[in-house]
Formats: C-alpha cells, sequence, structure tokens
C-alpha cells in the first residue's frame, strides 16, 4: 500500500517467506487470544506461554531459515553479505522475542510483576525503531 | 503525490512513535485520556493513507489516463482500499470495547484483523509462489 513489498524486504531485511510465517504466527496468535478472552477457565485452561507459543515458534524458524541463507551465501563466497543479513536479522528477532517474553512474563504473573511497568517492556520496540529508521536511510 | 522511500518510512516512523508512547503512558496508567485519543495516531495515519489512495484511484478519471494494466492497478487498490477498512474497523471496535461502550467479545473485535490478514497473507503467499513459479 504504502510500500511495496520489495521495498519492504529491503527495509526490513526479511524475505518474503519469512514476512510471511510472521503473518501466520500473528493470525494464530490473535485466535488464541481471542480464545484465552472469551472462554471461561473451565472450559480452556490455558496459559499466556502457550497464546504467545505461536510468536516465539515463528520466531524460531525465521531464525532456522536465516541460518541456512546465510550458510548458503557464505558457501557461495557472500561472506560479507552473510555476516551483515545474519546479524540484522538476529539482532531483529531478538529484540522481539524480549518484548514478547517480558509481555508475556507481565500477563502470566500480574500480581507478582508489578516492578515490570510497560514502558520496560517496550523499550526493545523503541530500540528496534531507531534501527529500522537507521536502515532505512541505508536503504534509501 | 510520488514520495521517496525515505519520506514514506519517516511518517511511519513518526506516527508509530508516537502511538507507542502514548501506548505505554495510558498503559503504565500515567495518563488518563480516553481510548480513542490514543489512538489519534492510528488515525490520522489511516486518514492520510486513505487520502492517498482516493486521489491515485481518483486520477483513472482524468483524461489524459493510460489505460494499460489499468484493471490489475484498479483491483489492488480496492483490496487495498478494503485492507485499509478492515484495519479501521477493528481499531475502532477495539477502542469500544477498551472503553466499555459495547459489550462484545474479543472474537467479534478480531473478526476485521483476521479476514485483513488472511487477506495479507493470501497476497504473501501468492508473490511467494510468483516468484518461484518465475
Amino acid at each position: 500500500m504504502l510500500f511495496s513489498l520489495r521495498e519492504l524486504v529491503q527495509w526490513l531485511g526479511f524475505a518474503t517467506f519469512e514476512l510471511f510465517l510472521h503473518l501466520g504466527a500473528l493470525l494464530v496468535f490473535s485466535v488464541l487470544v481471542a480464545l484465552h478472552m472469551d472462554l471461561d477457565k473451565q472450559t480452556l485452561e490455558m496459559s499466556w506461554w502457550i497464546v504467545f507459543s505461536p510468536l516465539f515458534a515463528a520466531d524460531g524458524l525465521s531464525t532456522y531459515f536465516t541460518a541456512i541463507v546465510s550458510i548458503r551465501l557464505y558457501q557461495e563466497g557472500e561472506k560479507r553479505l552473510a555476516v551483515l543479513r545474519l546479524l540484522w536479522v538476529l539482532t531483529v528477532l531478538s529484540l522481539k522475542l524480549v518484548c514478547e517474553v517480558l509481555l508475556c512474563q507481565k500477563l502470566a504473573e500480574q500480581d507478582q510483576a508489578h516492578d515490570l511497568w510497560f514502558g520496560l517492556i517496550v523499550s526493545p520496540l523503541f530500540i528496534l525503531l531507531q534501527l529500522l529508521m537507521i536502515r532505512a536511510c541505508r536503504v534509501n | 503525490m510520488n514520495m521517496s522511500l525515505a519520506q514514506r518510512v519517516l511518517l511511519t516512523w513518526i506516527f508509530t512513535l508516537i502511538f507507542l508512547i502514548m501506548l505505554v503512558l495510558k498503559l503504565d496508567e500515567k495518563i488518563n485520556w480516553s481510548w480513542f485519543l490514543i489512538f489519534l495516531p492510528v488515525w490520522t495515519f489511516d486518514l492520510i493513507l486513505l487520502l492517498m489512495l482516493i486521489v491515485k484511484m481518483a486520477g483513472r478519471c482524468k483524461p489524459g489516463f493510460d489505460p494499460r494494466n489499468g484493471t490489475e492497478n484498479l483491483k489492488k487498490r480496492a483490496w487495498y482500499l478494503v485492507a485499509m477498512l478492515l484495519k479501521l474497523a477493528f481499531c475502532l471496535t477495539l477502542c469500544a470495547k477498551l472503553e466499555r461502550l459495547m459489550d462484545i467479545l474479543v472474537s467479534s473485535v478480531c473478526i476485521p484483523l483476521w479476514a485483513l490478514l488472511i487477506g495479507a497473507m493470501v497476497e504473501l503467499g501468492y508473490n511467494v509462489f510468483h516468484f518461484r513459479r518465475d
């Protein structure tokens, strides 16, 4: 819409298949959130860690995919590109994972997690936004 | 209306940043604003996108319009318009739910989001398949 798919792939540094994977995980996650909120505890006992599992799985699969792509790029002699791609994707995925784990912990242990304020939970996303802006300047 | 990639990124970045800051302040109970006000950056951003889309679609009516690939482009634009409306519907029902204006299930709130995500996945899946076939 605002960006073409090619621009998005260039900017975010993820392959189209990885974007597809993350969208799928988001879809399953939203279904699980709706089930968790709507059904009472007797009908369906599901912890927040299970609700967040599609997102964790997508992160894991994306890391695996990136590792394979980077190894193949390295074997084909594109060493610099392989290392840069691996570093970028791992940085983005780890920031995303930290945010997800903190949010999940906050939701799962609401009584014990008073010190975990939302500013702290979202802070990896703020760092990610700065990194994305820097990358956009480079891509441009 | 043709913006460079940096301009479009900056536009998205600013609105996302403002929305995230307002969301965090609201969730940490530092401000006591209505959820509709917290979503103000989202409404503004959507309005800008809708205006840009409508202007581009209206450009077809100009006398000098080149009709090559016109149907394909129009289909794409129509899907973008539907996607924008689905996103707006999701945000509006979510705000109404959070403000307790409506007593509806979270599943009902999520229906526009699911339709949007499925549509986006179909489009992305088609792209993956299309490039592989080439």
